[in-house]
Order: structure tokens, then sequence, then C-alpha cells
């Protein structure tokens, strides 16, 4: 991985936590492992496994609700840096998932950092709003949070992406067969994680019998994900049109 | 009623001023003592600026009642931030609308908002079409991550401009109505139905368990999970495992302490050749 390369992986980053992609628009969007590890494959001139590694990190991470700002993990990091050693290091997708897994954790850290620091910001914008001037509430909401975000995210990032990727290469040789498989056996556990905890927001009452269809059509048909989710979509409708035909009745 | 000052309509620049700045810079600032507080005064800037043009006491008045604690999902926060304007909207025009009722308002509406906000983009729309993209992108299709972005982005910018629009122009009730109608929680419910086939699909098809013990016989060796775990069901481990880990979320154990636990079963399990 060249400097360069390096230094726009650490801005995507920074970018992904930042508001300048319309808020919610980036947090849905690039700060999404699949779509930063797509980014990233392609500044690695490999978009197609960027986008691969992306979409099995982001498995992990596909019901993650942050609710009242509390983040279990900072996929934004797992995705863009995960997926920035696994195609540097040659390493397989799975491998890539179990070495995310600690990466998003320490994420966490810069999270608590930026939530902790920001308090103070907050009193800058207040002494504008003491002053009744409008005209400088952006130096306390987005210039000195904005720096600081910039500086807690993306020289960390740098530095792990563009010395990281070289020590993985040596790591990996080092280990050898045995510890990969190893990591390939944590990592394709862990999507049970991500789906369990998306499922905890709608595995409820009678909904949960359609999990199991979405099981059996899959292991039994191998159908493709659009069409088990259009079968989902007509039996939810199914399913409501009977719900109110009852509600008729009563 | 009758009025003090004269009548104060906001002109639309700063109206769509201030949905622009929400929509950016909610979470600028996000910190833990006021969370997006400093975002919801950023995006006032228009609407006060405006309204107390010649007017110094006007603008601290509004602003430090701006300034304080708010958290709410970002896009049905939307609605009541167009609320807010057109509260202060109201307010300026001399009607008596005390302050009080306008931050027990806006705080009052929070809760409900963040409930639905956090369910429906958060526990379903988002994760449906990250099932969708993720299926695409793991096949190395393209198609995955730029349908994702654009669908997910439209939707994004349609609720909240939409919504804050109704907030500004139909007033608290109507917002009231529309959080407690029965039309959302009907898409929640069958939205949560097809996320769960959705889900159950991607367990039999990402998540990854197999059991490599082998019992020889004779000359024979009776694989564990070719011949007895695939007859059964296929991927009946996956969906032990899935199923074991959303008993410990039940149990209130922590995502990080699973994650843990998955760590090291997996290396205990892995060195001995069980999986």
């Amino acid at each position: 991985m060249s400097i360069v390369q390096a230094i726009l992986i650490a801005l995507v980053y920074y970018l992904g936590r930042s508001p300048f992609l319309a808020g919610p628009v980036g947090y849905y969007t690039i700060y999404r492992p699949v779509i930063g590890g797509w980014v990233v494959g392609i500044i690695l001139g490999d978009p197609l496994t960027g986008m691969a590694v992306g979409a099995t990190i982001n498995l992990m991470y596909i019901g993650f609700i942050s609710a009242g700002g509390a983040l279990p993990g900072d996929m934004c990091l797992a995705g863009i840096l995960g997926t920035a050693l696994a195609v540097s290091g040659g390493i397989t997708t799975e491998a890539a998932l179990a070495l995310a897994v600690p990466i998003g954790l320490i994420g966490t850290i810069i999270w608590q950092g930026k939530m902790t620091v920001n308090s103070l910001f907050a009193h800058v914008a207040d002494k504008a709003a003491e002053k009744g001037d409008p005209g400088t509430v952006w130096i306390g909401d987005v210039l000195l949070p904005q720096i600081f975000l910039f500086l807690l995210t993306a020289v960390p990032c740098f530095l792990a992406a563009y010395f990281g990727s070289q020590a993985v290469e040596g790591i990996i040789a080092v280990l050898g067969g045995k510890i990969l498989s190893v990591l390939t056996s944590i990592g394709s556990m862990m999507p049970a994680l991500g789906i369990a905890l998306n499922l905890k927001a709608i595995y409820k009452g009678d909904a949960k019998i359609f999990f199991f269809v979405g099981f059996l059509l899959l292991v039994y048909f191998e159908l493709s994900m659009i069409a088990i989710g259009l079968i989902g979509l007509v039996m939810a409708v199914i399913y409501m049109q009977i719900i109110s035909r009852q509600k008729e009745e009563e | 009623m009758e009025k003090t000052a004269k009548e104060k309509k906001l002109s639309k620049k700063a109206v769509l001023g201030a949905y622009i700045r929400w929509l950016f810079l909610n979470q600028s600032n996000y910190s833990y003592e006021r969370y997006m507080g400093t975002g919801f005064l950023h995006a006032m800037n228009p609407v006060v600026k405006e309204l107390y043009k010649d007017d110094e006491e006007g603008r601290k008045e509004v602003m430090k009642r701006h300034s304080g604690f708010f958290n709410c999902e970002p896009c049905l926060a939307s609605p009541i931030v167009g609320l807010t304007v057109a509260m202060e909207e109201q307010k300026a025009s001399g009607e008596a609308l005390d302050e009080d009722a306008i931050t027990s308002i806006k705080t009052g509406l929070m809760g409900p908002a963040s409930g639905i906000g956090d369910t429906l983009i958060q526990g379903v729309i988002v994760p449906l079409l990250l099932a969708l993209c993720i299926d695409f992108s793991a096949d190395g299709n393209i198609a995955g991550p730029i349908l994702y972005c654009l669908v997910i982005t439209g939707i994004i910018l349609v609720i909240s401009y939409f919504g804050f629009m109704m907030g500004y122009k139909k007033g608290s009730d109507a917002l009231m109505d529309m959080l407690e109608s029965g039309v959302i929680n009907k898409v929640i419910s069958g939205a949560g139905i097809m996320g769960c086939v959705v889900l159950g699909a991607l367990v039999a098809k990402y998540v990854g368990l197999s059991c490599k013990i082998g019992i020889p016989y004779g000359e024979e060796v009776f694989s564990i999970q070719t011949q007895l775990f695939d007859v059964l069901l296929p991927k009946m481990l996956p969906l032990a495992l899935t199923m074991g880990v959303m008993k410990l979320l039940d149990k209130g154990k922590k995502p990080m302490y699973i994650m843990l636990v998955m760590v090291i079963a997996g290396t205990v399990l892995g060195l001995l050749g069980i999986i």
C-alpha cells in the first residue's frame, strides 16, 4: 500500500464519521462496511475484493442499532481498515472478519473520546447563544469538533492502514495455516451475532415463524436473496390482509 | 387572537436553510452532554436571523432556548425541527406561546419519534436493504453498493424533507396523530415479517459453523457433519448458533461479551479440530 493510498483510506474513514455527506445519508452509506469496503477496494485497485470483504464484515454489524448514541463497536473503522488490511495482506474474507472484530472494538474508544470532548465545544456554541450571535455558532458546532474529529480518526487510521498492511503480511506468513483456519472459523461464526442483534428488534409474536420460512427457503431451494425478499414481501401482505379481515369480523 | 406585534412570516429560504442545516449538522457536535443540542441550535440560525433581525434580546432568548439537550433519530427528528421553526414563527408574530410550551412539545416528541425512527429505519429498512446489498456484493455484483446507496439516500431525503415540511405546516397535533396512527405500526409489523424471512435466509447463507469430527469404523470414516447433520437439516449448526446468541441477548448479555465468548470458543474448538 502506497502512502497516497493510505491517506485516501484515512480520508474515507473521516468522511464516514463526518456530517458532510448529508448527515444520516453518510451514516447509512459509507459508514457501513459493505460500502466503505467497496470504496477502499477502489482505492487499492481491487473493488470486487473490497466489496466482498466489506460485505462479509457488514454481516456482523447488520443489526447494530445505535439507540441513545451507544455503539457496540465502530463498524466504519472495522469495515474500512479490515478491508484495507485484507486486500493488501491477501487473506480470506472470513479471516478478515475475525480481524475486523478487535478493530471495531478499538474504534469504540474513538467514539467515546469524541462524545466526551465534544461537550466542551457545546459550551463554545453556548457563548454565541448568550451573545445572541447566530454568526458564530458554527465555530462550536462545526469548526472545532470537526478539526478534533479529523485528528481523532484520520491520523490513527492512516498509521494503522500504512504500517498495519505491512505487518499483516508478515504475521500471516509466520502464523501459517492452523491459526488462519481458526481465524476463519471465528470469522464465519460472527455474522450470527449481527443477525441475532437485528432479530432482537423484529423477532416478535407472529413474525417469529417467518424467520424459519426464510431459513428453509434458502437451505432447500437455494433461492437468491432478492427472490426470498420478494416472497417475504408477499407473505407479509397476505398476513396483513388476513389480520385485518379477522378484525372486521370481530 | 389579538396580536401585539405584526405578523412575521419566514421566507422559504430560511425554512429550507433550517432543514439543510439539520440534515447535515445534527450530529456534527454529538456529545455526551447535549447530544444533538448544538446541532439543533445551529439549525435554528436562519430562523433566528430572520425573525429577530434587529432584536438582540430576542435572539438571545431563542438561541438559549434551543441550545439545550436534544437527542432523536435524525430522520424522524426532522418533523420536530420543522414544528419548532413554526412555533418560533408564531411566537415572533406575537401569539401567546410561552417558552416552556415550545420546549416541552419539542422534548415530548423526542421519545416517540426516536422509537419509531430506530425501529423503522435502523431496525427494518436499513438491514433489509443491506441484506440485499451484501448478497449482491458478496457475489461481486457492482449493482449491490450502487443500488443500495441510491435507494437509501432517496428514502432518507424523502422522509426527512417531507417530514420537516409536514411539521412546519401542519403543527403538533397532526404530528402526534401521525406518530400514533395505525399506518406506521402496520408498516413496521409488515416490514418486520419481511425482515424475519430475509434474516432467516441470511443465517443459512452466511453463518458458517460445521463439525469436523469423523468417527472411524472399519475402513470408513463416519462424518458427523455430512452424514448426520446435513441429512437431518443442512445448516442446523448455524441456526442453533444464531438462536443461542439471541437467547443470550434476551438474557441481557452485552454484544461485547458474546463476541468474546465466540472468539474463545472458536479458538479452543478450532485448535482441537472440532470445528
